[in-house]
């Protein structure tokens, strides 16, 4: 049973992402908007388990999140799945000491191409009815997001990626 | 001589990963196709323990002073609008169904509300769900138990409203941040700060006259058209219970 826990660590927290997504604790938010949680889980995961993995399961917790989301129109996928390749290929690099600090950076990158995107999606989407430049300025949605995100990765994916690297080394 | 064919066992589909990993994936294009049905049910049960109680008073009562207020004088005008046309369409029932918010998302892009109430309770996809203040969305989705509200602040929410003072219709469109946007394809429209809006008598999508409303600012980007920012007077954030209108328009 031990074991078993140990083996799924790493799936038994993408299994409570979403549920995170959808608890949305308002303590912890700042102007209403949250940090971007799956990124916590996706950094040490991809940095772990390379690129094809992250973009695996970048497009997984994106499928999920999308049907928890009720906006049809908009998908957080493409954002999740280039996030899940470019922390991947963090792993090349791991030589040199990753400080917290390089932690947050990473994931405010994240959270800003993630935000981005899904923002673009909703200019696209808006642009006919020439009434898109009224969204301008819920870019500050994107802005508390990435702050958010880069403040609380430090604490968050450092002991995310102990565990996970505890758990690779258990299995071998 | 005899060709010997060389069993490969490199291909994709002689891994067992690789039918772990297409199990996994149809799993969740079925858990997207679905809503995230089967996620919302399991938040449901394990969220229980921590619903709202009987609290928050001080901020319902305002709320519910300010939307008796504006009913009244809603009321007393509808009063003379239907001796003056009988044919006036219908713009209540008390057809509801209370629920606790169970999860909410008010800040960020996505801007929804889940309830306690689902298809078990008899809640339908597209009821409009009122608070403590006024109309809050429309139910978007349900699952067995649990039902997810778009908000007005939604960028995906687009509804069609009235203004009372100037008797005009007009398109409230949420653009992903607290106050969702007034848009009147007029250019003579004469609206004025603290101007209140309530839902349109010629909106197919929720009742007519239930508050939504006030003008916080008026912008005039465009030649052709007018825009508001509005400020909600039922908030999303700190609302526990809500009620869906059982029967749709």
């Amino acid at each position: 049973m031990n074991k078993f826990f140990i083996k799924k660590l790493p799936i038994i927290f993408f299994i409570f992402v979403p549920i995170i997504f959808l608890w949305h604790p308002n303590w912890l938010g700042f102007l209403g908007v949250q940090p971007y949680w799956p990124l916590f889980w996706l950094l040490p995961f991809s940095m772990i388990n390379g690129s094809i993995n992250g973009l695996i399961f970048g497009l997984f917790i994106g499928l999920i999140l999308d049907s928890l989301t009720l906006d049809n129109n908009f998908t957080q996928i493409p954002g999740l799945m280039l996030c899940g390749i470019f922390f991947g290929r963090i792993e090349l690099h791991r030589d040199f000491l990753v400080g917290h600090f390089r932690y947050g950076l990473i994931c405010s990158f994240g959270s800003f191409l993630c935000g981005i995107l899904y923002f673009l999606q909703i200019l696209f989407k808006n642009f006919s009815y020439s009434n898109f430049l009224l969204f301008i300025p819920s870019l500050q949605n994107i802005l508390a997001e990435v702050f958010l995100t880069g403040f609380f990765a430090p604490l968050i994916c450092t002991h995310l990626l102990r565990m996970f690297k505890f758990t690779s080394r258990k299995l071998k | 001589m005899f060709d010997i064919r060389r069993i490969s066992t490199s291909r994709w589909w002689h891994k067992k990963k690789s039918w772990t990993l297409l199990g996994i994936f149809l799993f969740l294009v079925f858990v997207r196709i679905s809503k995230g049905s089967i996620y919302k049910d399991f938040y449901y049960f394990i969220s229980k323990p921590f619903w709202p109680g009987q609290f928050q008073k001080e901020v319902i009562l305002k709320s519910i002073e300010q939307e008796s207020l504006i009913n009244s004088n809603l009321l007393k005008k509808d009063n003379i609008r239907l001796r003056e046309i009988l044919s006036l369409q219908e713009s209540s029932n008390n057809d509801y169904i209370s629920a606790a918010v169970i999860s909410r998302k008010t800040g960020s892009w996505w801007r929804q509300i889940i309830l306690n109430k689902g298809l078990k309770d008899g809640v339908e996809i597209g009821s409009a769900v009122i608070g403590p203040g006024g109309l809050l969305g429309r139910v978007k989705n349900t699952s067995l138990f649990t039902s997810s509200v778009t908000l007005l602040t939604s960028p995906e929410s687009k509804l069609g409203v009235w203004l009372d003072r100037i008797q005009i219709n007009g398109l409230l469109v949420g653009i992903g941040d607290d106050n969702p946007s007034l848009i009147l394809y007029s250019e003579d429209a004469d609206i004025k700060i603290g101007d209140f809006v309530s839902s349109s008598p010629a909106s197919t999508l929720v009742p007519p006259n239930i508050p939504i409303g006030i003008v916080q600012s008026v912008d005039e980007p465009f030649k052709a058209k007018k825009t508001a920012k509005i400020s909600l007077i039922a908030k999303p954030h700190v609302i526990d219970w809500v009620q869906i209108l059982k029967v749709k328009i």
